[in-house]
């Protein structure tokens, strides 16, 4: 039979009985809305995770001044200041590296008028902002003479502009750092929560040499926190890594064998770890919906059962008249798809509708790719094929007398 | 001979594999049927009428013997080959019409030329035609439940005849019928046999449709045990002479 021919009439047959074709649609309906959903929530979900890690920063090792061991206690990493300003110039000479920013800091009292603010006070260097890939929304950054001469200047976040100045522009105006003067340089631009859930734009920086030397006090003069080594690209990631142990081990004249001072934390392998944490959720969510999927062939299934009992006669006619029972065999396949094909479209865009709700409620960017829509159609026309196929080489496989004679 | 008889049967039979043992239905039936022929059938139920018509419409092959349609052998043929056969030599008309009743008079009629490749606009064409000379010209997009018993008989002859096909097969095509329409029927079988050079074999239970045909072959226990003129061409004899 010719496809047009084929198509016809499965149309017309579905049209007969049309309350039981959407019923039938309906299964698949829910199915791929499903699919299509999931996939876009588990999509969006990635994405949210995606720009929260590249907060961070990106290919980024964070060295920190490691854990001291005294009269067999072991403090808390980075509470004792191994690292000196000098490994980080020395870092920053190894190959592979593009950008080290040493950091200092400590909570501290900001005041500006009648407003006051508690927070976190970062020294650090005019590099830092380039590895966070964090924008400045007015003002400038730290500047070469203001690094050198342990300025008095702040780089204030988001949270604190809003808490001491509310609406109006800090740029230039003076604040008080633990009853010291500041000029406010720069103001940074949002960057929203941390991967720990921390208000990253709750923070002031300043220049490390201000801190270390104004702010802070610190016993040791040039010691720092820690150190922040950006790579030249991520599969230098590991190699760097090895450097800087290397290199770190050899200025502390620490042996191959002994516990560092200081420890190496790799942030992207948190971040891919994450990554593949929401691959994996949004593959289970895929899953799951796609079990209805099946749920929804079997109700085509059972359907097309019924309707080739019920056209018995009509097959018999049909083959006494010259059908072969190819001929059969496609005319109820072609329904069984076409049904499925019908039931994919309405539940794509179902799935699509669901997604923007989805969207709205949570304040998600899901997006509807167009491969879980090529999915979606191809698995239909699956689910069409597999499970049309054994009513329909029913219908081919009966004997044209009998059916005839069915009533 | 020039050309094979339309249908010639040796030694054909049928055995039905049943659990109590084999059921002869139909036993040594040797015929043979030219074109233009009108034959009758008669018998009483289960004496193997049923069984001969599927054997001639190639819808069964036999168990024995041998078929041979227009000097095919249809016994070595395959389940596709049978069906385009049927496409294309037999029409078949029913006690029970077998109209597909979601489509209108002219699809059903259609239906056949589907299944031989026929573009629809040829196949629409074809069929108004047809259901024109059964006289249906003002019914042609009714659907069969909107008809009569007789003008859905009219539609399931034109079906028959929409492929040309020189074999018309009807199974107590007036069983459902009253006299009057009976008659139409009959009219217009006598006609087609009469113009067309159409063959038909009809299976009836009634003498008075039997007397229309001018051959009557007769079923008992699965044997035919007469074949011979027809009551009405009998009749038509003993007038003449």
């Amino acid at each position: 039979m010719i496809y047009s021919e084929l198509l016809h009439e499965s149309w017309r047959a579905m049209r007969v009985n049309r309350m039981r074709t959407v019923l039938t649609m309906l299964g698949m309906i829910i199915g791929v809305g499903a699919v299509v959903a999931m996939l876009a929530v588990g999509n969006g979900a990635r994405q949210s995770v995606n720009a929260v890690i590249s907060s961070m920063g990106s290919n980024m090792l964070i060295v920190i001044s490691g854990a001291r061991t005294s009269g067999g206690l072991r403090f808390a990493t980075g509470s004792t200041p191994t690292l000196h300003l000098s490994d980080a110039d020395a870092i920053r000479g190894l190959p592979g590296v593009s950008t080290v920013s040493p950091g200092s800091g400590g909570g501290a009292q900001i005041v500006y008028a009648t407003n006051n603010w508690s927070t976190v006070v970062l020294g650090t260097n005019p590099d830092y902002l380039k590895i966070r890939d964090w924008s400045l929304l007015a003002g400038n950054g730290f500047s070469s003479n203001d690094m050198r001469t342990a300025a008095r200047v702040a780089i204030i976040g988001q949270t604190v502009a809003l808490n001491l100045f509310g609406d109006a522009n800090p740029v230039g105006r003076t604040i008080r750092i633990s009853n010291s003067p500041y000029t406010v340089i720069g103001l940074l631009s949002a960057k929203g929560q941390s991967f720990g859930g921390q208000d990253q734009d709750d923070t002031v920086l300043v220049p490390i040499s201000t801190a270390q030397r104004k702010l802070f006090g610190t016993q040791l003069a040039d010691t720092v926190r820690y150190i922040m080594v950006q790579a030249d690209g991520p599969e230098l990631l590991t190699p760097v890594q090895e450097e800087v142990d290397a290199l770190l081990r050899q200025r502390h004249h620490i042996g191959d064998k002994q516990d560092p001072d200081f420890d190496i934390r790799n942030l992207t392998e948190l971040a891919n770890a994450a990554a593949s944490t929401t691959r994996i959720m949004s593959l289970l969510l895929g899953l799951i919906a796609s079990i209805s999927l099946i749920v929804g062939g079997i109700g085509i299934m059972n359907i097309m059962l019924v309707s080739v009992t019920e056209r018995t006669r009509e097959v018999g006619l049909r083959m006494a008249v010259g059908a072969r029972p190819k001929d059969v065999l496609e005319q109820f396949l072609t329904e069984a798809i076409l049904v499925s094909i019908g039931g994919c479209a309405i539940g794509l865009v179902l799935g699509v509708v669901s997604t923007l709700i989805v969207n709205q409620l949570f304040a998600m960017h899901s997006v509807v790719t167009t491969g879980s829509v090529v999915i979606a159609f191809a698995v239909s026309v699956a689910v069409g094929v597999f499970f049309g196929f054994y009513p329909a080489r029913k219908a081919s496989m009966l004997q044209p007398i009998e059916a005839l004679r069915y009533q | 001979m020039v050309t094979a008889p339309l249908i010639r049967t040796l030694h054909m039979g049928k055995r039905y594999k049943l659990a109590s043992g084999d059921l002869p239905a139909l036993i040594d039936v040797n015929l043979q049927i030219d074109e233009q022929e009108f034959i009758a059938i008669m018998g009483p139920s289960g004496s193997g009428k049923s069984t001969f018509m599927n054997l001639l419409g190639c819808l069964d092959v036999p168990s024995e013997g041998e078929y041979l349609l227009k000097g095919i052998p249809v016994s070595s043929m395959s389940v596709n080959e049978r069906a385009g056969l049927r496409n294309a030599l037999i029409g078949f008309v029913f006690q029970g019409y077998n109209l597909l009743p979601r489509l209108s008079a002219v699809d059903n009629v259609t239906l056949p030329l589907v299944y031989a490749g026929i573009g629809s606009r040829e196949r629409e064409r074809r069929a108004r035609e047809l259901l024109v000379q059964v006289g249906l010209e003002n019914y042609m997009d009714f659907l069969p439940a909107q008809l009569s018993g007789g003008q859905q008989q009219r539609v399931a002859i034109a079906r028959a005849l929409v492929n040309n096909a020189p074999l018309l097969l009807a199974d107590e095509p007036t069983g459902n019928l009253d006299s009057r329409t009976s008659e139409e029927i009959l009219a217009i079988f006598e006609r087609l046999n009469r113009e067309k050079r159409l063959t038909i074999v009809l299976v009836t239970h009634e003498p008075d449709i039997a007397a229309h045909a001018r051959r009557l072959i007769r079923f008992h226990d699965g044997r035919i045990v007469e074949d011979g003129p027809a009551a009405g061409v009998r009749a038509l004899r003993r007038a003449v002479s």
